[in-house]
């Protein structure tokens, strides 16, 4: 199965082009912001690097949040027209499951995976896990010092918010994982949901309304 | 030549699908106006979410109107800027996209150059034009000497006249948008009734404002009998209506005289923007131009207010001069027509 994923959801960049459990090529960069630049040539790299084009793709793969609202639309945007544009189906991965996926098993092994997206708010997104990554939760705003409420006993937490979180729980330990969702890892998961019918639709997962300025005279 | 266009900027998501021939072979407008109403404005973020939830519907929807694949485009457009910047993304990465698997170029287009260049869409009018564009988010008297060629001879100083007619709205207690809900009012109002300032009239130059007129309008209200009178309101309305177009027909005029100094073959004043739907204003601009000897040309209100036709039509005119754009674009929130001007204070400065 030749998947193409792209993320642009935190605070990274990527694009990968994955096929059964080999990955053919991938582009990443940390980024903040820019990724409404960054994003389409990487995708155009992938391609051009794995030599395939667009028809070749079995599935495409985007995040859909929680996570930094702008670069939710970018990633969604962008895959929703390039699949609409190849006629090809199109799966969503949450933030959380895509960080905790990128936790190592050893490190996973005896230990709850705690996922912690930053929202710039007060409260991160947070998301447990089992250590054979099953959820135990929803994704949800929490402050840091709720985190234990959310896990008991040994945890491992990852996310680009775990540093909030970690000095609120006793027996927790830093993932060695990237922070932020990589595409590679996004076009696994997308193969496995894909095959087992539990892809989510590729609709944004904001999980706060938007900011309204009352109006003004 | 066929070209999609896109556009997200505001509160409108749509897509067309152009031909060089000047035909629009499909279009689809989705207005957010009922999202927007509760709050008196455009909500920024609730704008934004609405165009991804939409916009690629639209862009299957214009494709399958047309019966055309995405193979057969000759490129890809979308408004690259100026306008609220999360929705102008959604819109440049459907765009890129589509361009990128479709293998076709992709353009960024300015919006105000789609609203500058409709004229040359529907009714084929050579260069150099003058063009008064006046939205809710702009106020400008350019001269349009080319594709990527503007020289702005006036603007606003401070509010837009759709922002203007928005807040008037607001006062006289008549709902949002403020533009068709003055007009309305204004529709059995004595204009002569109140005595309103007519902004700039007489001054040097063209540029616009229209805050004072605003504030006076503002006091003009605090001094009537509460809750406002439909008789009181409408005479405000129609008070306030009838200064806007004095006011831009006025600025006009002065344009008017400048553009005919520096380009004396141009022969045509053109109207766009959303405000140009304004039946006063236009009787105004059509009654200044007649004076001065120009043709006056308003395009219909369809292509006025923002769409995506313009956005697609503009696209070809840059593709004709191979003024495509790379695919790593960064979405313009303030993107001038004519940046050799002087930056003016307001919301002048966005444009």
């Amino acid at each position: 199965m030749l998947v193409l994923a792209l993320d642009s959801a935190a605070s990274a960049c990527s694009a990968a082009l994955w096929r059964d459990g080999a990955v053919l090529a991938r582009r990443f960069a940390a980024m903040s912001r820019g990724q409404s630049e960054a994003l389409v040539p990487m995708v155009a790299a992938v391609m051009d690097e794995a030599g395939r084009g667009f028809a070749d793709l079995d599935l495409l793969a985007v995040t859909v949040g929680p996570g930094a609202f702008t670069g939710i639309r970018i990633g969604l945007a962008t895959a929703r027209a390039l699949a609409l544009a190849a006629g090809k189906p199109l799966a969503g991965i949450t933030v959380p499951e895509a960080v905790a996926a990128a936790v190592a098993e050893t490190e996973r092994r005896g230990r709850t995976v705690l996922a912690a997206i930053e929202s710039r708010r007060e409260e991160p997104w947070l998301q447990a896990f089992d250590s054979d990554l099953r959820p135990l939760s929803a994704p949800l705003a929490l402050p840091p010092e709720a985190a234990a409420t959310l896990v008991g006993g040994p945890v491992v937490v990852v996310g680009d918010a775990a540093a909030r979180v970690l000095p609120h729980l006793p027996d927790a330990v830093a993932a060695t994982a990237p922070p932020c969702p990589d595409a590679a890892v996004v076009a696994a998961l997308a193969a496995a949901r894909w095959a087992a019918g539990t892809a989510l639709a590729p609709e944004p997962l904001y999980l706060r309304a938007a900011d309204v300025t009352p109006p003004r005279a | 030549m066929i070209v999609l266009g896109i556009e997200t900027s505001c509160d409108e998501t749509a897509a067309a699908l152009v031909r060089d021939d000047r035909a629009i072979l499909a279009e689809l407008v989705l207005s957010q106006l009922e999202e927007h109403r509760p709050f008196g404005g455009v909500v920024p973020e609730i704008a934004a979410r609405s165009h991804l939830e939409h916009v690629d519907r639209l862009v299957a929807g214009v494709m399958a109107r047309a019966g055309l694949s995405f193979a057969e485009l000759d490129a890809v457009a979308a408004t690259g800027g100026p306008g609220l910047i999360g929705g102008v993304m959604v819109g440049v990465m459907t765009a890129k996209a589509i361009a990128l698997v479709a293998g076709k170029p992709f353009l960024a287009v300015n919006h105000l150059e789609g609203h500058a260049l409709t004229a040359r869409l529907t009714e084929s009018i050579a260069f150099p034009y003058l063009l008064l564009l006046v939205s809710g988010g702009h106020c400008q008297l350019l001269a349009v000497l080319g594709v990527g060629a503007y020289r702005r001879l006036g603007t606003t100083i401070d509010d837009a006249a759709g922002e203007a007619f928005d807040k008037v709205a607001k006062m006289l207690g008549l709902g949002y948008p403020g533009g068709p809900a003055v007009q309305r009012a204004a529709q059995t109002g004595d204009p002569a009734r109140f005595a309103l300032p007519r902004p700039m009239k007489g001054r040097p130059g063209c540029d616009f404002s229209f805050s004072g007129l605003k504030n006076a309008v503002r006091l003009l209200v605090e001094g009537l009998p509460r809750p406002l009178g439909e008789r009181d309101a409408a005479d405000v309305a129609a008070g306030f209506q009838a200064a806007v177009a004095e006011s831009v027909a006025e600025r006009t005029r002065r344009a008017i005289a400048l553009f005919r100094e520096r380009w004396p073959e141009g022969r045509h004043l053109v109207v766009a923007g959303g405000v140009a739907a304004n039946t006063a204003l236009r009787q105004a601009l059509t009654a200044t131009a007649a004076e001065a000897g120009m043709e006056f040309l308003a395009p219909p209100l369809a292509l006025c207010t923002d769409n995506a036709a313009m956005i697609a039509w503009a696209g070809i005119e840059r593709l004709r001069l191979c003024l495509t754009d790379p695919l790593d674009f960064a979405p313009r929130p303030r993107w001038p027509l004519d940046p050799g001007a002087p930056k003016a204070r307001g919301a002048g400065v966005k444009a």
